[in-house]
């Protein structure tokens, strides 16, 4: 058998160690993914602005080009959107940073489509100002120490955690300051698999639904993820087939945080077990919002739960840190303990937002933390 | 330099708190490790006075500190509980044996009453017959379906109000970790609850649901409890191992994550859309299950017909299997029919069917006025395996499962009588040594207490990885 599971072609792409397809189909496939998940989520109005966030790896690169192909058609098939493309800068040392935005531009130009840069350090001070299509953003240094030295105070893993809600709400910033009421971002399979197995692990369990499904509807703006059914594999063989050469290679980030650990453990496991990746998907299909809608969380805009007597992890552990200290009763005291560990819990933060706040040092700079909360 | 006590209490310190971080004197940790577990009682609201209550007991370190624990608490604060021990005797040579032996150990300390219940009594077989059968992958699932449905009719003979289990925090974590990457949604929405059951069965609480695994093998250490701390023979092979790799890598970079992942659990939800098993009564033997037989059945009648994979994996599968097998039966009726016109055969039939599937084990049914039925199996699926043969059997035997559990229960009786051992203090780890390590240098406990963790590596895991290993049917609600 080395024909092509669809229409017995001569294949010559392997997927899931046993799938045999030739390059037409797999193409097919791919786009019929992508634009699949798209169509059946009926969320898209005609000719919707939307904000395509591009941070110049492999994914956004196929992203890149799928968009391309559906909005150059000119049958029933194509894609009605009209995207603006967007990237965010400040993720890595300077100088690679400017080389991969510089790609970056030079990758949309070539596909006929300009590129917007923003840079995340404009989170603490975000003003109005959209820069000019295909150039680099005038760098703030202040501001920029000022973001640097508010990560530097966190470990790694937390440093990560607030750094996507970071993401996301400067891809919220300027979509709405580019007039889009939706944003492409180009999560796949596994990094959704991971991101999922990450959530759980910090506490964020209630909101996977918004980080890991199609659609987080938190904010008006909502942001959709349609490369959510394609693997990395597919990734991996649609760039080589295409040719596409992505602005930045894989950072191969190996720090030594909760998020290495799970994409490691998640690979390992896809390797002897095929189906992994995407059984963890489908149960992150099933679980929805745990929380009732009163209050949001002034970081991650996710609801917060209300301040009940139930017994929960978050209680025991309180009790935990207060008997710890060798108090005997929940009194006052050991609610200002508590205080400590959950800053504004169930007021304006939500306990994963809480416990990274008691983590983040702002003693350089009084206001940091309300600068955040005021948002 | 010794460090003091982080509560002020003037001595000094002698470990570094797994869970907070805190360096406690040993005082204070059992202080802390006892306010938090009578914390988690009183707030979970656990217990009723004057209630009855069966402790789970493996012999290994969760249950041994979780009886020592509930003896103390019940003292100190007065619940008015009547505790008693019930263990599950598996059939696990080099595993279960001894570790018996240390749940009869706790029984005298504890001055607690014990009962055993055996798989071998309940089901006719032991694990260790069963995995003869079905080999060294996925025996868990048997162990674990027939533990769960095993202490339920334990609790039931006892007449208690609830069992008391001893999985921890670690054990919890682990599970709902587990559970997503099974994709078993009806678990994960279930499995952080403190306390599980369902009208009409007897409620399961897990008062050691936030206390680190560590600060028990700690806790036990230094209160020298006598405990079982070898890993089931069977148990390397089982999924949760993966989990437990995960989680405790993880532990390390952030100790917290155990509770975080415990919340996240605690407040997740199911959409709404999704539709979940129900939970009703098994047709056959009348405990609790999502189908209409329940998974010990399935799996029992799999074992006994010699198709040990009957009741593991896919329930197409299962299909597949029993066509063929009764398929075969057929066949074999046919040609026997040709043979003997005259049937009065039922017997020469178990016969023909034990020799062709070479099971020694088959069991005919125990009441002995059914004595074929084995030859019941026509039935074209797992359901219709009740007695149907109205030919051989005068209805006394309404279904060999129900007809062996029955038997099971009334053997019950005939429990082994135990008295006192004295050889249960094995792999207690050397104590003398640690305090002075661990006032030098606070992260030289943690080291210690995560080898123990790892040597130590005790029964109640073992039971997880069972309860977890198992197909998606089975007794759901009591077990993760």
């Amino acid at each position: 058998m080395f024909n092509c599971k669809k229409c017995d072609n001569p294949g010559n792409i392997i997927l899931r160690k046993k799938d045999l397809y030739c390059t037409e189909c797999f193409k097919t496939n791919i786009n019929h993914k992508f634009r699949a998940c798209i169509g059946k989520n009926k969320i898209l109005a005609k000719n919707e602005n939307v904000l395509i966030c591009l941070s110049g790896g492999q994914c956004s690169t196929v992203l890149l080009d799928l968009i391309k192909n559906g909005i150059s058609l000119d049958n029933h098939k194509k894609l009605w959107i009209t995207p603006v493309f967007f990237h965010l800068m400040g993720m890595r040392k300077e100088s690679d940073d400017e080389l991969i935005a510089n790609a970056l531009i030079k990758q949309c130009n070539h596909y006929d489509f300009n590129l917007y840069i923003g840079h995340i350090s404009e989170y603490l001070l975000k003003n109005n100002n959209v820069q000019e299509i295909n150039t680099l953003p005038q760098e703030n240094n202040t501001l920029i120490n000022k973001f640097n030295d508010l990560l530097s105070s966190m470990s790694v893993s937390s440093r990560n955690d607030f750094l996507s809600k970071v993401h996301r709400d400067m891809y919220v910033h300027f979509a709405k300051l580019l007039q889009c009421k939706y944003i492409f971002s180009g999560e796949t399979l596994g990094t959704l698999a991971s991101n999922l197995l990450t959530n759980l692990t910090i506490g964020r369990g209630s909101q996977v639904q918004y980080d890991v499904g199609f659609c987080d509807n938190r904010n008006e703006v909502r942001i959709l993820r349609p490369m959510k059914d394609i693997s990395q594999e597919e990734i991996d063989q649609y760039i080589q087939i295409n040719q596409l050469s992505p602005a930045s290679c894989i950072s191969n980030n190996q720090e030594n945080c909760l998020q290495t650990i799970i994409k490691n453990f998640v690979t390992d496991l896809q390797e002897n077990y095929q189906a992994t990746i995407s059984t963890v998907c489908k149960t992150a299909d099933k679980i929805g919002v745990g929380m009732k809608q009163c209050k949001k969380c002034k970081v991650c805009e996710s609801d917060i739960g209300e301040n009940s007597n139930k017994l929960s992890a978050l209680e025991a552990t309180n009790y935990s840190s207060s008997v710890s200290v060798g108090q005997q009763q929940l009194t006052s005291d050991s609610e200002n303990f508590a205080h400590a560990m959950f800053p504004y819990i169930n007021q304006s933060l939500c306990y994963t937002c809480s416990k990274m706040f008691s983590e983040m040092d702002d003693s350089n700079d009084v206001n940091l933390k309300q600068i955040l909360l005021n948002k | 330099m010794p460090i003091s006590c982080r509560t002020g209490c003037g001595r000094n310190a002698v470990l570094k708190r797994p869970k907070t971080g805190d360096a406690l004197c040993k005082e204070c940790f059992y202080w802390a490790f006892e306010a938090e577990i009578h914390y988690t009682i009183t707030k979970g609201e656990l217990f009723n006075r004057g209630d009855s209550v069966a402790i789970a007991a493996s012999g290994g370190k969760d249950s041994t500190v979780l009886a020592h624990v509930l003896k103390t608490l019940n003292q100190r604060h007065d619940y008015g509980l009547n505790l008693m021990l019930l263990s599950i005797d598996e059939g696990i040579t080099g595993y279960r044996d001894d570790s018996l032996e240390t749940v009869k150990q706790n029984r005298d300390d504890y001055e607690m009453p014990l009962k055993i219940l055996s798989y071998k009594d309940l089901y006719g077989w032991t694990m260790d017959e069963i995995v003869a059968q079905i080999g060294r992958k996925n025996n868990c699932t048997f162990c674990g379906v027939f533990r769960r449905q095993a202490l339920d009719r334990g609790a039931a003979l006892l007449n208690v109000k609830c069992i008391a289990t001893g999985h921890n925090a670690d054990d919890i974590a682990e599970t709902v970790l587990m559970n997503v990457l099974r994709g078993d949604i009806a678990r994960l929405k279930r499995c952080t609850a403190i306390s599980t059951g369902s009208e009409g069965t007897i409620p399961r609480v897990k008062p050691l649901k936030y206390t680190y695994e560590k600060e028990i093998v700690m806790y036990a250490h230094y209160k020298k409890l006598v405990y079982f701390s070898t890993e089931c023979v069977f148990a390397p092979n089982a999924y949760r191992g993966h989990a437990r790799a995960l989680l405790k890598d993880m532990e390390k970079i952030r100790p917290s994550c155990i509770m975080d992942i415990i919340y996240s659990g605690e407040t997740m939800a199911v959409k709404e859309e999704v539709t979940l098993p129900t939970q009703g009564i098994c047709v056959r033997c009348k405990f609790v299950s999502s189908q209409e037989v329940c998974k010990a059945c399935v799996l029992l009648e799999g074992l006994n017909k010699g198709l040990p994979r009957l009741g593991v994996g896919k329930s197409s599968k299962a299909k597949k299997m029993l066509a063929e097998y009764n398929a075969k039966q057929e066949q074999e009726k046919g040609s026997l029919e040709q043979a003997i016109i005259d049937l009065d055969d039922s017997s020469n039939l178990i016969d023909d069917i034990n020799q062709s599937n070479k099971v020694t084990k088959a069991k005919s049914c125990r009441s002995g006025s059914c004595k074929s039925n084995n030859k019941v199996s026509n039935g074209s699926t797992v359901n219709n395996d009740k007695c149907s043969s109205k030919e051989c059997c005068t209805g006394k035997c309404k279904s060999n499962q129900g007809n062996d559990i029955d038997q099971g229960n009334s053997k019950i009786n005939s429990l082994l009588e135990e008295y006192g051992i004295n050889d249960a203090q094995k792999d207690i780890p050397n104590g003398n040594g640690h305090g002075s390590n661990v006032s030098k240098s606070n992260g030289e406990i943690v080291e210690n207490s995560d080898e123990d963790g790892e040597v130590l590596f005790n029964d109640q895991d073992e039971e997880n990885s069972c309860a977890g290993a198992c197909g998606k049917m089975g007794s759901l609600q009591i077990g993760f």
